[in-house]
């Protein structure tokens, strides 16, 4: 077992984040995700110093295994927001949080962090669907359409993105 | 040096106590205590717990909402609920079998901590049980230690309580919470139940007699059970935890696990005891469960309430271990 082998290592050299954050990786493909909570915590703990990225996406990692147990939001928005606050110029935690507020219905949040994540990526689709989603239902009925008409363009949309454009375009 | 790190080095084992996620939701698996019946078999009765511990190491840079060292339960549910699994082990220490204890309903809980906790397996006179603390009888969560004989079926992999005995202390029997107490193998319905003074104390029909109260070696902190109490050559030991519970300058509690070894004479008299060590230099860490498995000794233990292992020891580890114990003091 691959988890064996990593937790030995991790036994020899316990605050190596590559280490903890394999162990963590491997622990959540079994969705044993309080495992994984474990060792992606030590990862961004061990690593915020010398190994952002991984760092990063522990966190959003952390935010995932949350979601994944059910009814922790708490959790994973506060995972996400310390994403964020970690690395606030990479777009991934924005997407996220701006995903996690459409699931809760907050419409003003989820724009408002896809805009700021356009800010930094804009040719994100993600984002652009989740500014046009949350954009109708604050006021931003024209905006909305426009955006989801030129997504529906895009040649580059995951199936499941350009279903749920045009089943929006056939709503509003 | 921690004593995977240690074990492995001379020969020893890990392994990784995991059984499906389609069972437990994900949430922690934790503070497993092996055990070696009658048959031969390696068993392990291993506690699920349906929240996830939160709890940042190092310089705490990501606490959660509520500080470093938080019960992550469901926001909707605020109970912190333990079943246990009863499991088989192969000599390479995998799962072969697992069942959930299927225990009896004898009441509705009314406290937050639901179920029986941290429990130790054993099997006395023939009869499986495990052995640890249950909170859920008062609206307060006086807690006492709960003797669960199971019934576990071989040919099917099934675990059924049959009869539960809730243990109260020796008399006056007023305190708040007894727990962590360690059942001595070798001598059906005897636990130690605190290390300095060292007292044993035997489970007689529904009450507890207190069998020995005597000061032997005084551990500079308090030393609490612990794996159950076994026998090892000539002597016995155990292995018990020590806490430093704190908080920080927000009064957010926080805290540091580490074990020693306990080695214990004939009459149980406390005669040696090791240095403090971790098993993967975790800050939570604890150990429920040893037994001798062809000389060498299984050790359980569990990670951050999070993850669940079995460290195969060598007989010569284990030995140094006692030797040192012996000389400190």
């Amino acid at each position: 077992m691959l988890i064996e082998s990593l937790i030995v290592s991790i036994s020899r050299d316990p605050f190596n984040p590559e280490l903890n954050f394999q162990a963590a990786t491997e622990y959540e493909k079994l969705g044993q995700t309080a495992s994984a909570v474990s060792f992606y915590l030590r990862t961004a703990e061990y690593g915020y110093e010398s190994h952002q990225d991984l760092v990063y996406l522990s966190l959003l990692r952390l935010a995932s295994c949350f979601n994944d147990q059910n009814d922790r939001l708490a959790t994973v928005s506060n995972s996400l927001l310390q994403a964020v606050a970690y690395q606030p110029h990479k777009a991934e935690a924005y997407f996220l949080l701006s995903e996690f507020h459409e699931r809760q219905k907050n419409w003003q949040e989820c724009y408002t962090f896809a805009a700021i994540g356009l800010g930094l990526d804009p040719k994100d689709y993600r984002l652009q669907f989740e500014k046009a989603v949350s954009g109708w239902w604050i006021g931003r009925a024209e905006e909305s359409k426009e955006l989801f008409q030129s997504l529906l363009k895009r040649k580059d949309l995951l199936p499941h993105y350009k279903k749920a454009i045009e089943l929006n375009l056939d709503s509003i | 040096m921690n004593l995977v790190k240690k074990a492995v080095k001379f020969g020893g084992k890990l392994a990784p106590l995991v059984i499906s996620e389609g069972l437990t939701s994900g949430t922690g698996l934790m503070n497993p205590s092996v055990f070696i019946d009658n048959d031969g078999d390696i068993l392990v009765n291993l506690r699920h717990v349906n929240y996830t511990l939160y709890h940042a190491e190092s310089t705490q840079r990501f606490p959660s909402r509520w500080g470093p060292l938080g019960y992550l339960h469901p926001e909707k549910d605020q109970r912190l609920v333990t079943e246990n699994y009863v499991c088989r082990l192969n000599s390479d220490l995998e799962i072969t079998d697992h069942a959930r204890v299927e225990m009896l309903e004898l009441h509705t809980p009314i406290w937050e901590f639901v179920g029986l906790e941290d429990a130790r397996l054993v099997q006395w006179d023939g009869e499986y049980s495990i052995i640890g603390v249950r909170r859920d009888t008062t609206t307060n969560g006086v807690g006492r230690m709960e003797k669960s004989i199971i019934k576990l079926d071989k040919s099917k992999w099934s675990a059924k309580e049959v009869k539960r005995t809730r243990i109260p202390a020796p008399d006056p029997n007023e305190s708040y919470c007894e727990k962590n107490w360690m059942p001595v193998v070798e001598r059906p319905n005897q636990f130690i139940k605190w290390t300095s003074p060292v007292e044993v104390v035997e489970l007689q029909g529904n009450k507890c007699i207190q069998l020995a109260v005597k000061q032997g070696i005084k551990p500079n902190k308090d030393q609490r059970g612990g794996s159950q109490v076994i026998k090892w050559g000539n002597v016995y030991i155990s292995v018990t935890h020590e806490v430093d519970l704190f908080k920080n300058y927000l009064e957010q509690k926080d805290g540091l696990y580490r074990h020693r070894l306990c080695v214990w004479d004939n009459q149980l008299n406390l005669v040696g005891l090791g240095q403090p060590f971790s098993f993967l230099n975790g800050n939570i860490e604890f150990c429920a469960g040893a037994a001798v498995f062809e000389g060498d000794l299984l050790i359980s233990f569990g990670f951050q309430d999070n993850a669940a292992f079995i460290l195969r020891t060598p007989k010569a580890v284990v030995e140094d271990m006692i030797v040192e114990a012996l000389d400190a003091n």
